[in-house]
C-alpha cells in the first residue's frame, strides 16, 4: 500500500520525542518476547494499521501480506485467538532491534524505520533466525507516551517457517 | 526413470495393505527411494502441475522460474504470445540458467547460461556455444559436435482461466481431460475475471509433501483443528456443504454454502457486514464480505492432483502450489489474487480477509504445523499404517464434509501411477 521509502533522517527531533519513541520500541519488543501479549494492542492508537508485508510485495506495492489489522480491536481479537484457539508448539521470540531512524513527520505522526531480527526458540530448545527485516512506522507522540498509528513489518524473506502465530 | 533407475523397483520398496486405499503405509512419508520414484512417476509422470499465472508474464520475453517437484522450470512468454516451459538445467554441466524468480529477455529473446554462456532459444534449442571454435584456433568443441542433439527438456503447456500448467510426457491427456468437467467448471467459476496478484508468500513446512496434499483434501479436520470459526461463533454463517470429485476421483472440491436465512448482517452496496453483537470478536469486520458467486458458496477448496490448490475463503481467492523439498520438507507457495475489475472496497475486503489464510492465517496456520506433528509421530513406526475410513471405504463425491473420500481418491491415483 505504501511502498515509499522514507526520505532520510530528521535532525531536528526533540529529545523528549526520541526518548518516547525509543521507549515504545523497547517495550513493544519486550512485551512480545516476555509473553505479555495482552500489552501488545496498547502500543497502538485505536485507529491503527498493523501489517506484516514481506519485502518483495512491499517493494512492488502489493497490498496483501500475512497479517492485516486496521484497528486496535482486531489486534485484541488476535491476542484472544492466540491464547484460546490456535494450535501450535510452544515457542518464544527474542527481538533484537536497531535504534530507530526517525525520518520525518506525516500528518501529525513521526515516521521511523527500525531494523529487527527475531530468533525463535522452540520448547525443545531448537533455535533459528525466524525473521529479519525492518519496521516502517508512523508514531504519534503525546508528551511521554508514544503509540504506533501504523506499523508495517517488512520481513526480508517472504518465506515463513511453519507458522506465524505470535506477532513480529 | 532418470532418478530412480539405480534404485530398487517400487514394488520391492512397499507392499500396499490388502485393505487398499483405506490404508496408507507410513513409510511412503519418509523413504528416500520412494521419494525418487515419485519425482519420476508423479511429477514427471502423466500429471499436470501448476506453474504460475499468465499475468506474471504479460510480454514476450517475460519469464518466471518455478518447480515441478524437485525439477527447476522456466516459464516464458514467446514472441507469438504463447507460453513455453523448459527445464531450467543447462545441457553442458547442469547449471540452472535462470536464477531469478522472474525477469525479462525482451531484447535478446534467448537464455544465456551464467556458467559458460551457452545460449538457448525459447524453444529450448541450443543456439550458441561460447568459444565453439576455440580461441585463435586452439581448443573449442570437436568438429562433429552437433548442437541440435543437445536441447533443454521442453514441457507441454496449457492454461485455464489464466493459470498455467505444465506436464512432461507426450502421453498425458490434455489438461481439460485430465481435470474433468467438474474441476474445469469450478476453476472457471472461481476465477471469474482477469486475475491480479495482490500478494505472494510461502510457508515452509517440515513434513512430506503428501501430508499437505492429504490435508488439503481432508474436509473432516477444519472445524476440529481450526477452532477459530467455532470459538468466535463465525460458523453460523455457513450451512452444511459437501465434497465433489471428478469421475475418476483424482481431484477434489470441498465447499460450504451460506445459510439462506442468515438475517443478522447488515447489507449495503452488496457488502454483508457482520454485526458486532452476534459474534465473539471485538471486531467482526474481518468477515465482512460480498456474495461474489451466484451459487452462494462462501468457502471452497479445490485440490488438483498432485500439488495444486485453488482456494475461495469468503472473498479471499488464491492459489497454493506445493513444492517438494525432500522426504520430510515441503514448501507451499501462496498467491493471493483479486480481479482487474474489483472495486477499491472489494480489494480492501480481500486484504482484510487475508488474515484468515497463509502462515499467519486464523483458520489455516495450524496446517503448517500439523503435517510436522504427523511426521514426528510416525518416525518410529514406519512399518505401520494410517487408517482412512471416515465417510466409508469408497471414493466419490458426498453431500457431507465428514468424510475422507478425497484423501482416498488421492491414494487411488497415487497407487496407479506408482504401480503399488
Ligand atoms: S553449465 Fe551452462 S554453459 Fe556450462
Ligand atoms: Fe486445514
Amino acid at each position: 500500500m505504501n511502498a515509499k521509502t522514507p526520505a532520510g533522517p530528521a535532525t531536528d527531533v526533540p529529545v523528549a520525542v526520541r526518548d518516547a519513541i525509543a521507549r515504545l520500541m523497547t517495550e513493544y519488543a519486550n512485551a512480545i518476547d516476555n509473553d505479555e501479549l495482552e500489552r501488545w494492542p496498547h502500543f497502538f492508537t485505536e485507529q491503527c494499521l498493523y501489517q506484516i508485508l514481506p519485502r518483495p510485495d512491499y517493494r512492488q506495492g502489493r497490498p496483501i501480506g500475512i497479517w492485516f489489522c486496521d484497528n486496535r480491536d482486531m489486534l485484541e481479537d488476535r491476542v484472544s485467538s492466540i491464547r484460546e484457539v490456535n494450535v501450535y508448539e510452544p515457542h518464544v521470540y527474542r527481538h533484537v532491534i536497531s535504534p530507530a531512524e526517525i525520518t520525518g513527520m506525516n500528518n501529525g505522526a513521526w515516521t521511523a524505520q527500525t531494523s529487527y531480527i527475531v530468533v525463535r526458540t522452540m520448547h525443545d530448545g531448537a533455535m533459528q533466525v525466524f525473521s529479519a527485516g525492518r519496521y516502517v512506522d508512523e508514531i504519534e507522540v503525546d508528551g511521554a507516551i508514544a503509540r504506533f498509528r501504523k506499523r508495517i513489518v517488512v520481513p526480508d524473506s517472504p518465506r515463513f517457517d511453519t507458522l506465524v502465530v505470535i506477532p513480529l | 526413470m532418470s532418478q530412480a533407475v539405480a534404485a530398487r523397483p517400487m514394488r520391492d520398496l512397499v507392499t500396499w495393505p490388502q485393505e487398499g486405499y483405506t490404508r496408507v503405509p507410513l513409510q511412503v512419508f519418509a523413504d528416500h527411494e520412494i521419494y525418487s520414484w515419485e519425482q519420476d512417476l508423479i511429477f514427471r509422470g502423466p500429471t499436470w502441475s501448476f506453474l504460475g499465472l499468465e499475468v506474471e508474464i504479460p510480454e514476450p520475453g517475460d519469464y518466471i522460474t518455478t518447480f515441478i517437484g524437485d525439477s527447476p522450470i522456466i516459464v516464458v512468454r514467446t514472441a507469438d504470445g504463447g507460453i513455453n516451459a523448459l527445464v531450467n538445467r543447462c545441457v553442458h554441466k547442469g547449471s540452472i540458467i535462470c536464477y531469478e524468480p522472474k525477469g525479462s529477455r525482451k531484447r535478446a529473446h534467448n537464455f544465456v547460461c551464467p556458467y559458460h554462456n551457452w545460449i538457448y532459444d525459447f524453444e529450448g534449442g541450443l543456439k550458441t556455444i561460447a568459444f565453439e571454435k576455440g580461441i585463435q584456433d586452439k581448443g573449442g568443441m570437436p568438429e562433429d559436435f552437433d548442437k541440435s542433439k543437445h536441447r533443454l527438456i521442453r514441457l507441454r503447456v496449457d492454461t485455464i482461466r489464466g493459470l498455467i500448467f505444465g506436464t512432461f510426457p507426450e502421453a498425458t491427456p490434455p489438461l481439460r481431460d485430465y481435470l474433468g468437467p467438474v474441476m474445469v467448471e469450478h476453476i472457471e467459476r472461481t476465477l471469474h475475471g482477469k486475475p491480479k496478484i495482490l500478494g505472494r508468500y510461502s510457508q515452509f513446512m517440515h513434513n512430506n509433501w503428501k501430508l499437505y496434499v492429504e490435508n488439503s483434501r481432508d474436509n473432516y479436520h477444519p472445524s476440529l483443528l481450526h477452532a477459530f470459526f467455532s470459538t468466535f461463533k463465525l460458523n453460523r454463517l455457513s450451512a452444511e456443504g459437501g465434497t465433489r470429485q471428478d469421475d475418476r476421483n483424482w481431484h477434489h472440491i470441498t465447499f460450504t454454502k451460506r445459510y439462506t436465512d442468515a438475517g443478522d448482517q447488515a447489507y449495503d452496496s452488496g457488502m454483508i457486514r457482520a454485526m458486532k453483537t452476534n459474534y465473539g470478536l471485538k471486531d467482526p469486520s474481518l468477515i465482512d464480505q460480498w456474495m461474489e458467486y451466484p451459487d452462494q458458496i462462501t468457502n471452497s477448496i479445490q485440490s488438483i492432483f498432485p500439488g495444486f490448490v485453488l482456494q475461495q475463503i469468503l472473498n479471499s481467492i488464491g492459489t497454493r502450489q506445493i513444492i517438494t523439498r525432500g522426504t520430510d520438507k515441503c514448501e507451499l507457495v501462496w498467491t493471493l489474487i483479486g480481479f482487474e475489475d474489483d472495486t477499491e472496497e472489494q480489494t480492501y475486503v480481500r486484504v482484510k480477509q487475508s488474515n484468515l489464510v497463509g502462515p499467519a492465517g486464523l483458520v489455516s496456520m495450524e496446517d503448517g504445523a500439523i503435517g510436522n506433528f504427523v511426521q514426528q509421530g510416525i518416525k518410529g513406526d514406519l512399518d505401520n499404517v494410517a487408517v482412512i475410513e471416515m465417510g466409508g471405504r469408497g471414493v466419490g463425491g458426498m453431500p457431507t464434509r465428514a468424510t475422507e473420500t478425497s484423501v482416498r481418491g488421492f491414494w487411488k491415483l497415487y497407487r496407479e501411477l506408482m504401480g503399488v
